[in-house]
């Protein structure tokens, strides 16, 4: 039994990041939307689970400067405004970014 | 006629079957590893053979060392060659080469763990199960089969290993912020208890436990290693998410007793593998029976039967029941480990058993080519 994990990640274009699964699906995520659906506790109130962050008061012009793996089952990404928190589950991946 | 084949025999000899490599891959072919339903030959397994006259050597190359149907194979195999026409000496060497997951080359962001081939998770959601007790003799088990093996305990508020163990080799630096682990018999092993006074508690807060755990898989020379075993603290805490925050962990073992009430937690600790995608490789069963030296009878005192049922239920391998032993509480006091000191105790057994059969899950893991990242950084271009 192993789990779907991923098989490729790229930088499709200024904007966009790629994601290969092992079960060949393909993402393709908006990197600004994937700042606005910041999972972290800053972002989401952990007992609420409300948003917190205005997704309005992120810039159209933030970026990613790095993406890494989390253990076998999530990512993080450092963010250019500084944002570095959130780690972003594979399986939130594959449901919310399709 | 008859005189005319008689004397052609004698002309050209009874035409004899010409022993090739080929011929003897084909003869083998028949030859299945039970575990990855595919033939040795197909596996790839079978490998540098030799032909001298009617003399056979060659070497079958496993995926581990501690496979547990290894000497079925190598008599499976030496009964095939000897069967062979015009063959008259057989000699078969069994080797074996650890598979790690697939990976892929932008893998190794982490140097320290980057030559470490498979880590496993020992973990149960319980404490006091025996669950260090079954990490220690499960390293030195694998490495007695011939696997190179690391043992890290990470339990940093109760470490146990270091009392379990005895240091034949001391830790040394190697350069800043990099230590190479000291050596018990060839296990690399690795505690927090090396770094404290024994008797002095380690108090400290959640985060400051993680960053110990963390310089354990990030800052230590681990070197190459078959398989790195992890002892984990009890419990579904901050510890156990860093630890899996931080190493691509390649499967867990669960340890449990037999009863219910352990079966609760653990059934927990399996949850948190689920929600950190580490595939469950099985479950061991510690304290399953003890044998009375009195009567030889087996008394089940702890109830029987727990973990093979919750093998059963999330469909996982039961690796095997230890039965209690007092000389594994003695030899754990004092430092000796079983399947070193007494190899052919009941106990000393059931863990070797246990151990052939996590390597056995691990290599079938690692069959499946997934494709798998299991690691991975993306630098952004702007």
């Amino acid at each position: 039994m192993s789990y779907i994990r991923v098989k490729d990640i790229s930088q499709v274009d200024e904007r966009t990041l790629g994601v290969l699964w092992t079960d060949g699906r393909k993402n393709k995520i908006d990197v600004v939307d994937l700042r606005r659906r910041c999972p972290c506790a800053v972002c989401i109130d952990e007992w609420t689970r409300a948003q917190r962050l205005k997704p309005e008061d992120i810039a159209e012009s933030v970026r990613p400067v790095k993406i890494e793996s989390v253990g076998s089952y999530a990512l993080k990404v450092q963010f250019s405004d500084g944002h570095s928190t959130g780690i972003y589950t594979f399986q939130m991946l594959r449901e919310a970014f399709h | 006629m008859g005189l005319f084949s008689s004397i052609k025999d004698k002309v050209v000899g009874t035409p004899k079957p010409l022993l090739t490599e080929a011929h003897i891959k084909s003869a083998l072919s028949v030859v299945m590893d039970p575990d990855l339903h595919q033939d040795i030959v197909t596996l790839g397994f079978v490998r540098a053979i030799a032909i001298n006259g009617s003399s056979v050597s060659l070497e079958v190359n496993l995926t581990t060392p501690a496979c547990p149907v290894k000497e079925q194979l190598k008599s499976q195999v030496e009964d095939i060659l000897k069967a062979l026409p015009g063959v008259s000496d057989v000699t078969v060497t069994m080797t074996a080469t650890t598979r790690a997951p697939q990976v892929s080359a932008a893998a190794a962001t982490n140097p320290s763990l980057q030559h470490v081939k498979n880590i496993i998770a020992v973990a149960s959601g319980k404490g006091g199960v025996g669950k260090s007790t079954t990490a220690v003799n499960l390293a030195f088990a694998l490495a007695k089969a011939g696997s190179k093996v690391g043992l890290l305990d990470a339990d940093v508020y109760g470490p146990s290993v270091p009392r379990m163990v005895r240091i034949t080799k001391p830790a040394h630096d190697a350069g800043p912020n990099v230590i190479v682990p000291p050596e018990s018999h060839g296990v690399k092993v690795l505690s927090a208890g090396m770094f404290s006074q024994p008797g002095e508690a380690t108090i400290l807060r959640g985060p400051m436990a993680g960053n110990v755990v963390k310089q354990f898989l990030t800052q230590v020379q681990w070197g190459e290693l078959d398989y790195l075993i992890i002892d984990y603290p009890p419990g579904t805490g901050d510890i156990q998410l860093t630890i899996s925050q931080t190493a691509p962990v390649t499967g867990a073992v669960i340890v449990t007793t037999p009863q219910e009430v352990s079966l609760i937690d653990v059934r927990k600790a399996i949850s948190m593998f689920k929600t950190l995608k580490v595939p469950v490789l099985g479950v061991i069963e510690t304290m399953s029976y003890f044998v009375c030296d009195g009567c030889d009878k087996k008394h089940e005192i702890f109830r029987s039967g727990g973990g093979e049922r919750l093998a059963r239920e999330y469909g996982v391998a039961f690796l095997g029941g230890i039965p209690l032993d007092p000389r594994v509480v003695v030899g754990g006091d004092e430092g000796s480990v079983q399947v070193q000191s007494l190899p052919d105790s009941p106990a000393a057994k059931a863990y070797s058993g246990a151990a052939g059969a996590v390597a056995q899950q691990l290599s079938i893991l690692n069959s499946v080519d997934s494709g798998a990242l299991n690691q991975f950084v993306l630098e952004w271009k702007h």
